[in-house]
């Protein structure tokens, strides 16, 4: 019989700072103590990125399982294949969210088992207390995958939050409705309190949510301050990095060990501007990843993109947060914690509203970028259309389309993967297409010398 | 004497080389093999005895194509695109969008006084590639360099709804058992390829004159097809293939010419053809 071939091992990716390289170990302990709420039978609620709702999950002492988290953890290990498959086996189609596949494929395997898969990713994905859904973002799967998973998981209650904010409109000014939305996000809200202390039996500490509160707020502030430090040439940090700190951002918000990860961020940010320390010694191009989630399983094209003199000093995914000092109101001055929620993240939503209403043709996605462009010497423009997430990449060719038409013809590039389904990339030709991007970049730069 | 520039481009299906002082002065076109290294060896060697040069004649070489990195006598490689679009400067210089049809992808380049302003490239289907009509070429039994003169002598446009490769070529298998001609398949096949491309490529928004390269662009029924769809005639160049190794020359020639004015040395590659091998 043929010896079984032992899979290519892979290097870990090198990253420009300390706090990036130590997000790892803080997602495998957070998955760790998932584990073992588990065995010690604590109430565990499945939820999902920037859910705005993560004060409430700390504030009534239940641990929250990040399920796209975990997917995308599959993805970086590159073992997602066997669950993908496995949902696919129950009819699902590969089409759908890989992120979702592969946390249903992991939900059923695990459920036909009867035990974790074998040697599951950083010990796996535990059947959860209660599972909960977030309407925001548009993303369907927020809302469908959690019932999907009852398929496998039918004892385990499902509570879809319907968070939603004004759709944006060029002729309407979206102040008008705003306070509607804000009763109906707060009821919603308050729904979901009721929901968790139904199904875990634990109460709302209404004291330590308003801490907690005030905890995000001044979190949020020190991420976007720590992020501003960015700008500087040479920038100290780019998006191969922030997909790593993206982690405390999004996934550990509300917790002190956030508030601590982006305090020492920001000193080491601050100290590296001093030091003229940069990602990369020469910096030739400075580049913005201007939409769609990564390929968890080549962060290395980060690295790539250093080797030819490219960084990214900024980018839109997952750049959850804005200072709120910079918001058009005083959200110091709302002191009921479920209503503070609301307006915090409305705001967020709706934050670039006005200044595209400014010019003409422009949307709130566009003038974000830019904003961007303009703050951080942006040279290039750098998209990821992954396949199977329709939310977050259904427009990306329109808003850099109507960037080059309304503001400037900035050199562009399209990658075209996945998140999670590595079956769906190839590194030589994606990295044939970055070589003639920097061509193109360099181009551009002789004709403006 | 005459500085002589060498352009090697090593496609997925086959491999370049153009040797150029003011015009081409030798070119060789032959398949790409599984050795890249050792081919790139031969085929310099092919076209340096064409043109009764010696290695040590030539000032600079530049290599391009997917194989490009295998290439250790160059002395710089450059990406396809920039080559395309520097040969396509040289030999039709109105063009502002360039569309190149290889065997395994396809691309389109925008062009603004001379330089690479945007790209888009195909490279996850075959579908719109050189790939595809050799696979529909098998499948219906004609020659590979027939099927675009055929495809003119159809009566009737059949239309094929599949996109993808191994389903158009299920689609046109089955339609040839309903007796429906062979020409009347392939003017529906290169239609098929002609929308593929001409969708990716108008995400550039395609702007007058297009040139068009590479091996599709040998393909009269493709030609057609393309123009067609874009409603004006297209430009190619007398051999489209050779454009990526012409423009490889040619940037080589650019980048002597520049450090030359500026006073800069050149970095160079050992100066000798060497029997490379994967352990070298």
């Amino acid at each position: 019989m043929a010896e079984e071939k032992k899979p290519e091992q892979r290097k870990k990716r090198r990253t420009a700072t300390e706090a990036a390289s130590k997000v790892a170990p803080m997602v495998k302990a957070m998955i760790g103590n998932v584990l073992q709420a588990k065995e010690e039978g604590k109430p565990i609620a499945s939820t999902f990125i920037c859910c705005c709702y993560d004060e409430i999950i700390h504030a009534m002492d239940i641990v929250p399982h990040w399920v796209e988290n975990y997917a995308g953890i599959c993805g970086a290990k590159r073992d997602a294949q066997r669950f993908l498959e496995k949902a696919e086996a129950g009819n699902l189609s590969r089409s759908l969210c890989t992120y979702a596949l592969c946390g249903l494929g992991f939900d059923a395997l695990r459920e036909e088992l009867g035990e974790m898969p074998p040697e599951p990713p950083w010990g796996g994905q535990v059947k959860p207390t209660v599972m909960l859904g977030s309407g925001q973002i548009l993303c369907d799967p927020r809302n469908k995958w959690f019932q999907a998973a009852q398929h496998y998981m039918p004892d385990v209650p499902v509570c879809n939050v319907g968070l939603t904010w004004p759709l944006y409109e060029d002729d309407y000014d979206y102040h008008e409705v705003e306070g509607y939305y804000i009763k109906y996000f707060v009821e919603q809200l308050r729904g979901l309190v009721e929901f968790l202390e139904k199904y875990t039996g634990h109460k709302m500490d209404w004291d330590r949510l308003s801490e907690l509160v005030d905890l995000t707020d001044r979190t949020w502030n020190l991420v976007w301050e720590a992020y501003e430090l960015r700008r500087a040439v040479p920038t100290p940090m780019g998006t191969g990095d922030a997909m790593n700190t993206m982690v405390p951002m999004v996934f550990m918000m509300g917790t002190q060990e956030a508030y601590d990860f982006f305090k020492d961020l920001y000193d080491e940010l601050k100290q590296k501007v001093a030091d003229k320390e940069g990602v990369i010694p020469d910096e030739k191009y400075r580049l913005i990843w201007g939409g769609g989630l990564p390929s968890w399983f080549a962060l290395g094209d980060f690295n790539y993109f250093n080797s030819k003199g490219a960084v990214f000093p900024v980018e839109t995914t997952y750049r959850m947060i804005e200072a709120t000092y910079n918001y058009d109101m005083d959200l110091s001055k709302i002191s009921d914690p479920l209503e503070h929620i609301a307006w915090r993240w409305l705001k967020y939503w709706t934050y670039w509203y006005d200044k595209a209403r400014k010019r003409p043709g422009s949307q709130p996605e566009v003038e974000r970028l830019i904003q961007y462009i303009e703050d951080y010497k942006i040279d290039g423009i750098v998209m990821h259309e992954a396949f199977s997430c329709r939310t977050w990449h259904v427009g990306l060719i329109w808003q850099l389309n109507q960037l080059k038409k309304i503001y400037k013809d900035i050199p562009s590039l399209i990658l075209e993967s996945d998140i999670v389904d590595i079956s769906s990339y190839n590194e030589a030709d994606t990295r044939a297409r970055i070589d003639a991007f920097i061509d193109v970049l360099e181009a551009a730069k002789r004709k403006g010398k | 004497m005459a500085d002589f520039f060498a352009g090697v481009d090593i496609g997925s299906t086959m491999t370049k080389v153009a040797i150029m002082d003011g015009g081409i002065v030798a070119s060789v076109i032959g398949p790409t093999g599984p050795e890249h290294r050792k081919l790139a060896n031969k085929v310099m060697g092919e076209a340096l005895a064409k043109a009764g040069l010696s290695f040590d004649e030539i000032t600079y070489v530049v290599a391009t194509g997917y194989g490009r990195i295998n290439v250790p006598f160059a002395d710089k490689q450059i990406t396809e695109i920039s080559c395309h679009a520097r040969g396509i400067g040289s030999l039709l210089p109105a063009a502002r969008t360039v569309i190149d049809i290889g065997g395994q992808d396809s691309k389109g380049i925008k062009l603004k006084d001379g330089r690479v302003v945007d790209f888009v490239m195909n490279d996850k289907c075959a579908a719109g590639t050189g790939r595809y009509l050799e696979v529909i070429a098998e499948a219906l039994g004609v020659a590979l360099d027939e099927i675009g003169r055929r495809s003119l002598e159809a009566e009737r446009e059949v239309a094929i709804s599949s996109t993808c490769t191994v389903f158009a070529e299920q689609e046109v298998v089955s339609r040839l058992a309903e007796g429906i001609p062979v020409e009347d398949l392939l003017a529906g096949i290169h239609k098929a390829i002609a929308t593929r491309v001409y969708g990716m490529v108008n995400r550039l928004k395609i702007e007058r004159e297009v040139a068009i390269t590479g091996g599709g662009a040998k393909n009269i029924g493709l030609v057609k097809a393309l123009e067609a769809k874009l409603g004006f005639q297209v430009l190619v160049p007398p051999e489209p293939l050779l454009t990526g190794a012409i423009g490889a020359a040619l940037l080589g020639r650019d980048i002597v010419e520049e450090a030359v004015q500026s006073g800069l040395s050149l970095t160079r590659s050992e100066r000798r053809l060497r029997e490379a091998t994967f352990f070298s």
